[in-house]
């Protein structure tokens, strides 16, 4: 890396962080976005897969179909729209969902129809500006990687720990941490990661601007 | 006899909904806005729980008799709850309008959708139309559904006083103390009431 990289990343190292959503910015474990399905659904890759599902396919075009819909009229019921969009999306969702896993959506119960005022999905209406219909695509598309990233490490963990499974298929007869599948196991295992996720984060950011004083 | 037994039934309904059903330490319902409330520090706790319960209440009667008119299938489930949900948006944002006090109105507004468009709210609605509960069940059930989540932001919010301070090592503070410490609350009502209710 020259001198001039190392220096550039030094100076706007907290402005690219902020714009990274998938790892240093990650919408789960750095803003706390989308942690009710994460707590309570995400015990399994499968019930994982499910709701990967679900926010692949509500996220970017609620973002977008809102985004068209709110032009600057009526800014006081933005969260309306937002709401009302996801939950017509969410019509389509629920028939991909059915034709893909049939009854084995129901794993995750209320979780999948909850994504619908998720403030995953519906955040952006708290902002003012209306969005452009690019950046709508862009982000939706960056958020919805750093959920699944978030989503699949958390349910796989779970799964592992808590039950001794991957996917259903036995790994070990006795799981090291049983407590992991319950609700309040997942409140804590996803405090732990959040702050094993802000360590790293940080350790970049020293890295970084060590690099630069180098030079 | 005929009058105890509903007005039993509402309250009881109420209660389990606060503690052993609450709907954060139990479903986690809600709980990244509830995130947001307590690292924000500026929403007015009081005036939040106001037009949450008001929100639930009103769309839980409309989603009960929604439910009764339109027999729906599941994927069309969220858009006839979330319908109901801002019905009861407009209805408590005309109440508010109304007295023409534009200090007050304008405090209540900016948290309206916060407290309407709200994990809690759906979810609750949800578990009600879905659990087959009668009217009195279904509202008894809602209150006790918005109270035990505004006791839930009061008591994550004190705890806060505690759990931000020096002697949290730095990558714990923010997020990841308050998680673990919804996760101790939730075991503990996990240890009361003995089972993870059904999602």
């Amino acid at each position: 890396m020259t001198q001039e990289n190392s220096k550039y990343l030094a100076e706007n190292i907290d402005r690219l962080m902020r714009r990274d959503r998938i790892f240093l910015n990650n919408p789960v474990f750095m803003q706390g976005l989308g942690l009710a399905p994460i707590v309570v659904a995400a015990t399994t890759l499968h019930n994982a897969l499910v709701l990967g599902l679900g926010v692949l396919l509500l996220l970017t075009p609620t973002r977008l179909l809102a985004a068209m819909v709110c032009r600057g009229r009526w800014p006081r019921f933005r969260g309306v729209a937002y709401a009302l969009t996801a939950a017509v999306v969410y019509i389509g969702v629920w028939f991909a969902e059915n034709a893909l896993f049939g009854v084995g959506m129901q794993t995750v119960g209320l979780y999948l129809p909850l994504l619908v005022v998720e403030p995953i999905i519906l955040k952006r209406y708290e902002r003012a500006q209306p969005e452009r219909l690019g950046t709508a695509v862009r982000k939706g598309l960056v958020t919805t990687f750093g959920f699944l990233l978030a989503l699949l490490l958390i349910a796989a963990l779970r799964e592992l720990l808590g039950a001794g499974t991957l996917l259903g298929y036995v790994v070990t007869n006795h799981p090291l941490l049983p407590m992991a599948q319950l609700v309040s196991g997942g409140f804590i295992f996803v405090g732990v990661l959040a702050a094993a996720w802000r360590w790293m984060r940080n350790v970049i950011k020293r890295i970084v601007s060590m690099e630069a004083n180098l030079k | 006899m005929t009058i105890v037994e509903p007005i039993l039934t509402f309250f009881f309904y109420a209660i389990v909904a606060i503690a052993a059903q609450n709907a954060i330490f139990t479903r986690a319902l809600g709980v990244s806005r509830l995130v947001k409330i307590v690292d924000d520090g500026s929403v007015e706790l009081f005036k939040f729980g106001a037009l949450l319960t008001a929100v639930q209440l009103i769309s839980s009667l409309l989603s009960f008799f929604a439910g009764r008119a339109l027999p729906y299938k599941a994927a069309f489930l969220p858009l006839v709850l979330v319908l109901c949900s801002a019905i009861a948006f407009f209805i408590v944002l005309l109440v508010l309008v109304l007295p023409k006090k534009r200090a007050l109105a304008k405090d209540y507004l900016s948290l309206l959708p916060m407290a309407t468009f709200n994990c809690s709210i759906l979810g609750t609605l949800l578990l009600t139309s879905t659990g087959g509960y009668t009217l009195l069940q279904s509202m008894g059930f809602s209150l006790g559904s918005a109270l035990g989540y505004v006791l839930a932001v009061v008591l994550v919010n004190e705890g806060q006083r505690k759990i931000q301070n020096r002697g949290v090592p730095a990558t714990f503070r923010g997020l990841p103390i308050t998680l673990l410490y919804i996760g101790v609350l939730a075991l503990a009502i996990y240890g009361f009431s003995g089972h993870t209710p059904a999602i």
